[in-house]
């Protein structure tokens, strides 16, 4: 991949849950360190988009490249080798298992054993090591679910509505810590949080009814006004 | 210190139990308890690690036990060698059949396992006739040689060879329990989706802890074997397909010292009140009814709680939190 290159590039995807199409011909291009934030109302696409690009689903047509590496028809395990985190939208961690254990799965899967990285960001996981994830509140299941991301060094972090139910102060630690993560990853965005959204994106693509209707690539242009129309 | 004697001392209770158990009971019942909660180590890790619940383990535990006992019969007479043939025979199958059943659903998995009990068990009975004697089995009692240090034709000295084999799989087990490996396999049963999202494929988790599983079981067929110095198609029966899953669920599935527990109780309960009444597997009905009705955490798994209350009373005052981060430290 050269210098200026899309990190992950979506062209002519098109997804469906069985009879009923979801995705129509959607194209979606992110850089390197770039954070691309993608709005819509509920059932717009937005999730299907992302566990498309993560594997889960797979498309009718289309292709998802990251660098020459075509993504289709991979299997999720192998996409997320490739450095491709995906973060879901229902902050499920393995309730079963204790904080430390859910870190020791990612760093065992990526042979990145450096936890310095993930509690310099989320400090209050140190004090949780021992405690099972299942008793974590929802904040603290989200800031394990990104640090197990982080583990590994990932090039593209995808996640769904981060910030859904949780209290301001975390949204609001969230948002400095995404900006921090954009400085050694890509992140894709699944948000309603406008105010977060124009706060730290470089780039916003509305989706309506699996379309993208808008694809705001100007910082100037990313206003909370501007993308409450497609919400 | 303290944490190490923590993790081993129900092992040790466990096993001092059992060694006990020996001096007051007699020793086919000891023996037995013993090789059946080999037997149930494998089902109870893929059930409780893995969310798999088999109705197949006597097609694993006949493979081992045939595989000894015709090299016993035909080729050889060392017991040892018998029991290596057990085991090998064990992880091939389970290599052979694993990639085609673990892709299936829990469910699913229960039923095929199922149908190939019931192949092995027509496959003993008949189609195999000619080598495994059908229904008059294999019988070579007679033909184990002696061995130096622990003879495994004497019964005394069996009960210290699968007394030790028991103490190794279920410290192996124990590795497993606190190995990322052993998170992995809980993982998987938790969420096979999210899993997949850290980079793991569930199909090899699932395959290892497969075979782990049937091989543990084929090493208790090959014991029976040496054991008994007899086989015959019974040790496949279907009929018997839910024994060890009972047993499982009796001692608490997943639980590292419920299959003795299980076992103990089980083999107990068998063995008493069938000397007492004719239709004693109505009663023992009866029985795993109350007992799984007044803990669904099966014995091991209600006991654990009540005695950690009261023999670690102390322990949460030397207990600290490890707030250790760094990665490096963690089990790999």
């Amino acid at each position: 991949m050269t210098a200026g290159e899309e990190v992950l590039a979506v062209k002519g995807l098109n997804v469906s849950y069985g009879e009923s199409k979801v995705l129509f011909d959607v194209d979606l291009r992110v850089r390197p360190n770039q954070v691309v934030a993608c709005v819509g109302r509920n059932g717009a696409g937005k999730t299907t988009l992302l566990k498309s690009i993560a594997g889960l689903l797979k498309p009718l047509a289309g292709s998802i490249m990251s660098g020459q590496i075509n993504l289709v028809g991979r299997k999720s395990y192998e996409i997320a080798k490739m450095g491709f985190k995906y973060v879901p939208q229902d902050k499920k961690v393995f309730s079963d298992l204790t904080v430390r254990e859910n870190l020791e799965l990612g760093s065992y899967a990526t042979r990145d054993y450096n936890w310095d990285r993930v509690t310099d960001y989320f400090p209050k996981l140190k004090l949780l090591m021992d405690r099972k994830a299942g008793y974590l509140s929802g904040g603290e299941r989200q800031m394990l679910m990104i640090g197990r991301a982080l583990l590994g060094s990932p090039k593209v972090l995808l996640i769904d509505e981060p910030t859904e139910g949780l209290a301001p102060s975390i949204v609001s630690h969230l948002k400095h810590i995404f900006g921090e993560l954009s400085k050694n990853a890509a992140l894709v965005l699944v948000e309603q949080n406008l105010p977060l959204v124009c706060a730290i994106s470089d780039k916003v693509y509305a989706i309506k009814e699996g379309r993208i209707v808008a694809e705001l690539a100007d910082r100037n242009s990313i206003k909370a006004d501007v993308c409450e129309r497609y919400l | 210190m303290m944490k190490a004697f923590q993790w081993w001392w129900g092992l040790l209770l466990a096993f001092s139990l059992l060694a006990l158990s020996r001096v007051f009971l007699p020793l086919p019942f000891v023996i037995e308890v013993v090789i059946f909660s080999i037997y149930t180590m494998g089902c109870s890790f893929l059930l409780g690690r893995v969310g798999f619940i088999s109705f197949g383990q006597p097609a694993y535990l006949a493979v081992g036990a045939y595989a000894t006992a015709s090299y016993l019969f035909y080729f050889g007479t060392n017991p040892y060698i018998g029991i290596l043939l057990g085991v090998l025979a064990g992880l091939t199958i389970s290599f052979i059949v694993g990639p085609l059943f673990v892709r299936l659903r829990s469910d699913y998995f229960a039923m095929v396992n199922l149908a190939l009990a019931v192949i092995v068990f027509y496959l003993t009975q008949k189609v195999l006739a000619g080598i495994t004697h059908g229904d008059n089995g294999l019988w070579f009692l007679t033909t184990i040689a002696s061995t130096p240090v622990l003879d495994l034709s004497r019964p005394s000295d069996f009960f210290i060879f699968a007394f030790m084999v028991a103490l190794a799989v279920w410290a192996f087990y124990k590795y497993l329990d606190d190995s990322v490996y052993g998170a992995c396999c809980l993982a998987t049963k938790i969420n096979e989706d999210k899993f997949k999202f850290l980079g793991y494929s569930n199909f090899n988790i699932r395959l290892l802890a497969f075979v782990i599983a049937n091989t543990t079981t084929a090493l208790a067929g090959a014991m029976y074997a040496v054991y008994l110095g007899f086989v015959s198609p019974e040790i496949s029966s279907p009929s018997r397909a839910a024994d060890p899953v009972i047993v499982t669920i009796l001692g608490g599935a997943g639980t590292l010292y419920g299959p003795i527990f299980g076992a103990f109780a089980y083999t107990g309960m068998k063995d008493v009140i069938s000397k007492l009444i004719g239709n004693w597997e109505l009663l023992i009905g009866f029985f795993l009814v109350l007992i799984m009705l007044a803990g669904e955490k099966g014995i091991w798994g209600t006991l654990q709680p009540w005695l950690e209350k009261r023999l670690f009373r102390k322990a949460p005052a030397l207990k600290t939190t490890d707030t250790s981060t760094d990665g490096r430290g963690a089990r790999r």
